[in-house]
Protein backbone atom coordinates (compact mmCIF):
# COMPACT_ATOMS: atom_id res chain seq x y z
CA UNK A 1 0.00 0.00 0.00
CA UNK A 2 2.90 2.29 0.58
CA UNK A 3 2.85 2.48 -3.26
CA UNK A 4 0.31 4.83 -2.92
CA UNK A 5 2.35 7.50 -0.53
CA UNK A 6 3.94 9.31 -3.65
CA UNK A 7 0.71 10.50 -3.96
CA UNK A 8 0.70 12.32 -0.81
CA UNK A 9 3.25 14.62 -1.78
CA UNK A 10 1.43 18.08 -3.28
CA UNK A 11 1.89 18.34 -7.21
CA UNK A 12 3.79 20.46 -8.67
CA UNK A 13 2.72 22.47 -11.66
CA UNK A 14 5.65 21.30 -14.15
CA UNK A 15 7.37 24.44 -16.17
CA UNK A 16 5.61 24.69 -19.97
CA UNK A 17 8.30 23.80 -21.86
CA UNK A 18 8.71 20.27 -19.82
CA UNK A 19 6.54 18.37 -21.92
CA UNK A 20 7.54 18.76 -25.35
CA UNK A 21 11.24 18.00 -24.07
CA UNK A 22 9.54 14.84 -22.09
CA UNK A 23 7.57 13.82 -25.00
CA UNK A 24 9.77 14.66 -27.33
CA UNK A 25 12.63 11.93 -25.51
CA UNK A 26 10.08 9.67 -24.74
CA UNK A 27 9.26 9.00 -28.22
CA UNK A 28 12.43 9.92 -30.31
CA UNK A 29 13.56 6.57 -27.75
CA UNK A 30 10.74 4.65 -28.93
CA UNK A 31 11.61 5.09 -32.09
CA UNK A 32 14.84 4.67 -31.56
CA UNK A 33 14.26 0.76 -32.11
CA UNK A 34 13.37 1.20 -36.00
CA UNK A 35 16.39 2.87 -36.46
CA UNK A 36 18.68 1.09 -35.11
CA UNK A 37 17.17 -2.15 -36.60
CA UNK A 38 17.73 0.32 -40.16
CA UNK A 39 21.12 0.75 -39.16
CA UNK A 40 22.04 -3.24 -38.62
CA UNK A 41 20.13 -4.05 -41.86
CA UNK A 42 22.50 -1.74 -43.82
CA UNK A 43 25.35 -2.98 -42.18
CA UNK A 44 24.35 -6.36 -42.56
CA UNK A 45 23.74 -5.99 -46.35
CA UNK A 46 26.68 -3.70 -46.68
CA UNK A 47 28.99 -6.57 -45.41
CA UNK A 48 27.05 -9.31 -47.15
CA UNK A 49 27.61 -7.23 -50.44
CA UNK A 50 31.12 -7.01 -49.42
CA UNK A 51 31.52 -10.45 -48.66
CA UNK A 52 30.10 -11.52 -52.06
CA UNK A 53 32.19 -8.70 -53.83
CA UNK A 54 35.49 -10.22 -52.22
CA UNK A 55 34.16 -13.88 -53.27
CA UNK A 56 33.76 -12.45 -56.90
CA UNK A 57 37.10 -10.71 -57.00
CA UNK A 58 38.89 -13.21 -55.56
CA UNK A 59 37.01 -16.38 -58.38
CA UNK A 60 37.79 -13.96 -60.82
CA UNK A 61 41.22 -13.43 -59.93
CA UNK A 62 41.58 -17.12 -59.83
CA UNK A 63 40.43 -17.44 -63.11
CA UNK A 64 42.71 -15.16 -64.55
CA UNK A 65 45.50 -16.97 -62.42
CA UNK A 66 44.71 -19.82 -63.95
CA UNK A 67 44.35 -18.86 -67.46
CA UNK A 68 47.43 -16.95 -67.54
CA UNK A 69 49.10 -20.28 -66.16
CA UNK A 70 48.19 -22.19 -69.16
CA UNK A 71 49.31 -19.89 -71.46
CA UNK A 72 53.28 -19.71 -69.69
CA UNK A 73 53.25 -23.57 -69.73
CA UNK A 74 52.27 -22.99 -73.86
CA UNK A 75 54.71 -20.72 -74.09
CA UNK A 76 56.98 -23.22 -72.20
CA UNK A 77 56.05 -25.58 -74.21
CA UNK A 78 56.62 -23.76 -77.58
CA UNK A 79 59.96 -22.17 -76.38
CA UNK A 80 60.83 -25.91 -75.73
CA UNK A 81 59.81 -27.00 -79.16
CA UNK A 82 61.90 -24.58 -80.88
CA UNK A 83 65.11 -24.89 -78.52
CA UNK A 84 64.68 -28.39 -79.21
CA UNK A 85 63.34 -29.15 -82.29
CA UNK A 86 66.30 -30.45 -84.83
CA UNK A 87 65.16 -28.48 -87.07
CA UNK A 88 65.80 -25.06 -85.19
CA UNK A 89 69.59 -23.48 -85.98
CA UNK A 90 70.92 -21.13 -82.97
CA UNK A 91 72.43 -17.86 -84.19
CA UNK A 92 73.87 -15.90 -81.35
CA UNK A 93 75.38 -12.31 -81.52
CA UNK A 94 77.32 -10.73 -79.37
CA UNK A 95 76.25 -6.72 -79.39
CA UNK A 96 77.64 -3.62 -77.94
CA UNK A 97 75.73 -0.99 -76.80
CA UNK A 98 75.86 2.17 -75.09
CA UNK A 99 79.39 0.79 -73.68
CA UNK A 100 77.82 -2.11 -72.72
CA UNK A 101 78.16 -5.90 -73.72
CA UNK A 102 74.77 -8.25 -74.29
CA UNK A 103 74.09 -10.64 -77.18
CA UNK A 104 70.91 -11.28 -79.33
CA UNK A 105 70.04 -15.09 -79.37
CA UNK A 106 68.06 -16.29 -82.73
CA UNK A 107 65.74 -19.72 -82.27
CA UNK A 108 65.55 -19.81 -86.52
CA UNK A 109 62.80 -22.64 -87.17
CA UNK A 110 62.95 -23.53 -90.73
CA UNK A 111 60.13 -25.57 -90.45
CA UNK A 112 57.46 -23.80 -88.69
CA UNK A 113 59.01 -20.33 -90.52
CA UNK A 114 59.70 -19.13 -87.27
CA UNK A 115 61.97 -17.29 -84.81
CA UNK A 116 62.64 -16.99 -81.33
CA UNK A 117 64.49 -14.05 -80.50
CA UNK A 118 66.09 -13.80 -77.12
CA UNK A 119 68.19 -10.01 -76.42
CA UNK A 120 70.20 -9.41 -73.31
CA UNK A 121 72.14 -6.74 -71.89
CA UNK A 122 70.96 -4.68 -74.25
CA UNK A 123 71.34 -0.92 -73.14
CA UNK A 124 68.14 0.98 -72.64
CA UNK A 125 67.36 3.23 -75.57
CA UNK A 126 67.08 7.25 -75.21
CA UNK A 127 63.21 7.95 -74.77
CA UNK A 128 62.58 8.79 -78.67
CA UNK A 129 64.79 5.94 -79.75
CA UNK A 130 63.91 1.76 -80.10
CA UNK A 131 65.88 -0.91 -81.24
CA UNK A 132 64.72 -2.38 -84.74
CA UNK A 133 64.97 -6.36 -85.72
CA UNK A 134 65.23 -7.02 -89.10
CA UNK A 135 64.78 -9.84 -91.44
CA UNK A 136 67.57 -9.98 -94.22
CA UNK A 137 65.97 -10.90 -96.95
CA UNK A 138 67.20 -11.65 -100.88
CA UNK A 139 64.74 -8.72 -101.73
CA UNK A 140 66.10 -6.48 -99.35
CA UNK A 141 65.89 -5.65 -95.57
CA UNK A 142 62.08 -6.56 -93.97
CA UNK A 143 61.15 -5.05 -90.55
CA UNK A 144 60.77 -7.41 -88.29
CA UNK A 145 60.39 -6.10 -84.97
CA UNK A 146 60.28 -2.81 -83.07
CA UNK A 147 61.91 -3.21 -79.59
CA UNK A 148 61.49 -0.37 -77.61
CA UNK A 149 64.33 -1.27 -74.21
CA UNK A 150 63.43 1.07 -71.26
CA UNK A 151 64.82 -0.94 -68.92
CA UNK A 152 67.63 -3.13 -68.58
CA UNK A 153 65.97 -6.82 -68.57
CA UNK A 154 66.80 -9.29 -71.24
CA UNK A 155 63.38 -9.37 -73.56
CA UNK A 156 61.80 -12.54 -75.83
CA UNK A 157 59.75 -12.58 -78.30
CA UNK A 158 58.43 -14.94 -81.23
CA UNK A 159 58.76 -13.72 -84.68
CA UNK A 160 56.81 -15.40 -87.92
CA UNK A 161 59.30 -15.04 -91.23
CA UNK A 162 58.16 -12.98 -94.18
CA UNK A 163 55.86 -14.38 -97.05
CA UNK A 164 56.93 -17.46 -98.85
CA UNK A 165 58.84 -16.39 -101.72
CA UNK A 166 61.26 -14.07 -99.77
CA UNK A 167 64.43 -16.23 -98.58
CA UNK A 168 65.44 -14.93 -95.45
CA UNK A 169 70.01 -15.12 -95.44
CA UNK A 170 70.31 -13.05 -92.26
CA UNK A 171 69.37 -10.74 -89.24
CA UNK A 172 70.19 -7.53 -88.83
CA UNK A 173 69.44 -5.01 -85.98
CA UNK A 174 69.41 -1.21 -85.52
CA UNK A 175 68.39 1.96 -83.53
CA UNK A 176 65.65 3.92 -84.82
CA UNK A 177 62.82 6.49 -84.06
CA UNK A 178 60.72 4.67 -81.25
CA UNK A 179 57.57 4.27 -83.64
CA UNK A 180 59.73 2.22 -85.91
CA UNK A 181 61.06 2.60 -89.50
CA UNK A 182 60.47 1.26 -93.08
CA UNK A 183 63.99 0.52 -93.99
CA UNK A 184 67.39 1.12 -91.54
CA UNK A 185 68.08 4.71 -91.35
CA UNK A 186 69.85 4.63 -87.74
CA UNK A 187 72.92 3.42 -86.43
CA UNK A 188 73.23 -0.71 -87.15
CA UNK A 189 73.55 -2.74 -83.86
CA UNK A 190 75.07 -5.55 -85.77
CA UNK A 191 74.32 -7.48 -89.37
CA UNK A 192 74.70 -11.09 -89.80
CA UNK A 193 74.21 -13.92 -92.10
CA UNK A 194 72.34 -17.39 -91.52
CA UNK B 1 -3.56 1.71 -21.16
CA UNK B 2 -4.80 -0.02 -23.50
CA UNK B 3 -3.73 2.90 -26.00
CA UNK B 4 0.10 3.47 -24.50
CA UNK B 5 0.26 -0.31 -24.85
CA UNK B 6 -0.62 0.45 -28.99
CA UNK B 7 1.75 2.64 -29.13
CA UNK B 8 -0.33 6.02 -29.17
CA UNK B 9 1.32 9.20 -28.49
CA UNK B 10 -1.77 10.99 -27.66
CA UNK B 11 -2.47 8.73 -24.78
CA UNK B 12 1.38 9.41 -23.83
CA UNK B 13 0.56 12.76 -23.87
CA UNK B 14 -2.72 12.59 -21.73
CA UNK B 15 -0.43 10.82 -19.65
CA UNK B 16 1.37 13.32 -19.03
CA UNK B 17 -1.15 16.13 -18.35
CA UNK B 18 -2.71 13.83 -15.60
CA UNK B 19 0.73 12.69 -13.75
CA UNK B 20 3.29 15.28 -14.74
CA UNK B 21 2.53 17.12 -11.27
CA UNK B 22 2.43 14.41 -9.10
CA UNK B 23 5.65 12.99 -10.58
CA UNK B 24 7.54 16.22 -10.28
CA UNK B 25 6.33 17.00 -6.55
CA UNK B 26 7.20 13.26 -5.50
CA UNK B 27 10.29 13.91 -7.29
CA UNK B 28 11.14 16.92 -5.84
CA UNK B 29 9.94 16.21 -2.05
CA UNK B 30 12.72 13.45 -2.85
CA UNK B 31 15.58 15.62 -4.34
CA UNK B 32 14.58 18.71 -3.32
CA UNK B 33 16.41 19.77 -6.75
CA UNK B 34 13.95 21.46 -9.49
CA UNK B 35 16.56 20.78 -12.55
CA UNK B 36 17.16 17.16 -10.77
CA UNK B 37 13.42 16.71 -10.47
CA UNK B 38 12.58 17.65 -14.14
CA UNK B 39 15.16 14.91 -14.87
CA UNK B 40 13.43 12.26 -13.04
CA UNK B 41 10.32 13.67 -14.74
CA UNK B 42 11.49 13.13 -18.07
CA UNK B 43 13.29 9.61 -16.98
CA UNK B 44 9.97 8.44 -15.90
CA UNK B 45 8.03 9.12 -19.14
CA UNK B 46 10.50 7.27 -20.92
CA UNK B 47 10.80 4.80 -19.14
CA UNK B 48 6.92 4.16 -18.36
CA UNK B 49 6.68 4.66 -22.34
CA UNK B 50 8.90 1.88 -23.20
CA UNK B 51 7.93 -0.79 -20.89
CA UNK B 52 4.29 -0.18 -20.39
CA UNK B 53 4.13 -3.43 -21.82
CA UNK B 54 5.17 -4.99 -18.51
CA UNK B 55 2.60 -2.99 -16.15
CA UNK B 56 -0.34 -6.13 -15.22
CA UNK B 57 -3.04 -4.31 -14.11
CA UNK B 58 -4.16 -7.11 -12.21
CA UNK B 59 -0.97 -6.91 -9.57
CA UNK B 60 -1.76 -2.58 -9.26
CA UNK B 61 -3.33 0.17 -11.07
CA UNK B 62 -1.35 2.31 -13.31
CA UNK B 63 -0.70 5.74 -10.67
CA UNK B 64 0.87 3.75 -8.31
CA UNK B 65 3.09 1.96 -10.76
CA UNK B 66 4.74 5.57 -12.12
CA UNK B 67 4.71 6.64 -8.81
CA UNK B 68 7.07 3.34 -7.65
CA UNK B 69 8.58 4.15 -11.06
CA UNK B 70 9.72 8.18 -10.03
CA UNK B 71 10.19 7.22 -6.35
CA UNK B 72 13.17 4.43 -7.29
CA UNK B 73 14.39 6.73 -10.21
CA UNK B 74 14.96 9.59 -7.51
CA UNK B 75 16.01 7.48 -4.70
CA UNK B 76 18.89 6.80 -7.75
CA UNK B 77 19.77 9.81 -8.43
CA UNK B 78 20.11 11.04 -4.33
CA UNK B 79 22.50 8.01 -4.05
CA UNK B 80 24.24 8.45 -7.40
CA UNK B 81 25.55 11.99 -6.90
CA UNK B 82 26.41 11.32 -3.14
CA UNK B 83 25.03 13.67 -1.53
CA UNK B 84 22.77 12.06 0.07
CA UNK B 85 23.66 13.03 4.07
CA UNK B 86 23.71 16.47 2.90
CA UNK B 87 20.23 16.46 1.02
CA UNK B 88 19.30 14.71 4.23
CA UNK B 89 20.14 16.76 6.57
CA UNK B 90 18.37 20.02 4.07
CA UNK B 91 15.52 17.93 4.15
CA UNK B 92 15.25 17.15 7.69
CA UNK B 93 15.85 21.14 8.29
CA UNK B 94 13.42 22.09 5.67
CA UNK B 95 10.64 19.55 5.83
CA UNK B 96 9.48 18.10 8.97
CA UNK B 97 6.68 15.89 9.52
CA UNK B 98 4.47 19.04 9.96
CA UNK B 99 5.09 19.54 6.18
CA UNK B 100 3.03 16.52 5.70
CA UNK B 101 0.21 18.24 7.39
CA UNK B 102 0.16 21.77 5.71
CA UNK B 103 -2.19 23.13 3.57
CA UNK B 104 -2.19 23.13 -0.02
CA UNK B 105 -2.34 25.95 -2.07
CA UNK B 106 -6.32 26.35 -3.43
CA UNK B 107 -5.72 26.69 -7.43
CA UNK B 108 -3.63 23.04 -6.86
CA UNK B 109 -7.24 21.54 -6.51
CA UNK B 110 -7.84 21.43 -9.74
CA UNK B 111 -5.08 19.33 -10.41
CA UNK B 112 -5.99 16.12 -11.23
CA UNK B 113 -5.97 13.18 -9.16
CA UNK B 114 -6.60 15.74 -6.17
CA UNK B 115 -9.06 13.81 -4.07
CA UNK B 116 -6.84 10.94 -4.12
CA UNK B 117 -4.03 12.84 -3.06
CA UNK B 118 -6.20 14.41 -0.04
CA UNK B 119 -6.73 10.59 0.88
CA UNK B 120 -3.37 9.74 1.30
CA UNK B 121 -2.50 12.95 2.34
CA UNK B 122 -5.10 12.05 5.54
CA UNK B 123 -4.27 8.83 5.65
CA UNK B 124 -0.51 9.48 6.59
CA UNK B 125 -1.32 12.56 8.48
CA UNK B 126 -3.28 10.26 10.61
CA UNK B 127 -0.78 8.50 11.55
CA UNK B 128 1.30 8.95 15.00
CA UNK B 129 4.72 10.51 14.49
CA UNK B 130 6.52 8.07 15.61
CA UNK B 131 4.89 6.00 12.33
CA UNK B 132 5.03 8.57 10.01
CA UNK B 133 8.68 9.55 10.80
CA UNK B 134 9.65 6.18 9.86
CA UNK B 135 7.30 5.53 7.36
CA UNK B 136 8.40 9.51 5.50
CA UNK B 137 12.45 7.85 6.53
CA UNK B 138 11.87 4.33 4.38
CA UNK B 139 9.84 6.27 1.57
CA UNK B 140 11.00 9.51 0.91
CA UNK B 141 15.01 9.14 1.52
CA UNK B 142 15.07 5.49 0.64
CA UNK B 143 16.74 5.05 4.41
CA UNK B 144 17.34 0.90 4.88
CA UNK B 145 15.92 -0.21 8.20
CA UNK B 146 19.15 -0.09 9.80
CA UNK B 147 19.94 3.15 8.76
CA UNK B 148 16.35 4.47 10.30
CA UNK B 149 17.39 2.71 13.39
CA UNK B 150 21.10 4.69 13.28
CA UNK B 151 19.26 8.26 12.01
CA UNK B 152 16.31 8.05 14.72
CA UNK B 153 18.58 6.22 17.55
CA UNK B 154 15.59 3.56 17.75
CA UNK B 155 16.66 0.39 18.56
CA UNK B 156 16.24 -2.11 15.24
CA UNK B 157 13.36 -4.01 16.30
CA UNK B 158 11.14 -1.18 17.37
CA UNK B 159 12.11 0.57 13.66
CA UNK B 160 10.88 -2.77 11.95
CA UNK B 161 7.59 -3.17 14.38
CA UNK B 162 6.92 0.79 13.27
CA UNK B 163 6.94 -0.19 9.84
CA UNK B 164 4.99 -2.75 10.23
CA UNK B 165 2.37 -1.26 12.01
CA UNK B 166 2.27 1.98 9.72
CA UNK B 167 2.24 0.03 6.85
CA UNK B 168 -0.68 -2.06 8.01
CA UNK B 169 -2.71 0.99 8.84
CA UNK B 170 -2.14 2.67 5.21
CA UNK B 171 -3.40 -0.91 4.41
CA UNK B 172 -6.31 -0.57 6.08
CA UNK B 173 -6.87 3.63 5.01
CA UNK B 174 -5.82 3.39 1.15
CA UNK B 175 -7.29 0.04 0.13
CA UNK B 176 -10.30 0.94 -1.59
CA UNK B 177 -8.42 3.50 -3.61
CA UNK B 178 -8.19 3.15 -7.49
CA UNK B 179 -6.91 5.38 -10.08
CA UNK B 180 -8.57 8.56 -11.45
CA UNK B 181 -7.32 7.49 -14.99
CA UNK B 182 -9.21 5.43 -17.59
Amino acid sequence: MTDWLGMSVPPRTPRPELKGRVLARAVARGRRWPLALAAALVVVTAGVGSAWWAYRTIEALGADRDRLAAHVAALEDTVSSFIHDPATRLIQVPVSTGGRVGSVTIFADSVRHRWLVRCDGLAPNARDQAYQLWFVTDQGMRPAAVMPMDRDQPMVMGLPLPQAGERVTGAAMSIEPRAGSLSPSGPMVFHVGL
Amino acid sequence: MRRLKARDEHALRELYDALAPWVLGLAYRILQDEDEAEEVVGDVFVKVWRHVHRHDPRRGPLVPWVLSITRNRALDELRRRRRWWRKADRLGQAQGPEEQLENPAPHEAAVPGWPLHREVHAALASLPDELRRVVTLAYFEGLSHSQIARRLQQPLGTVKTRLRAAHQKLTDQLAHLKDWLQ
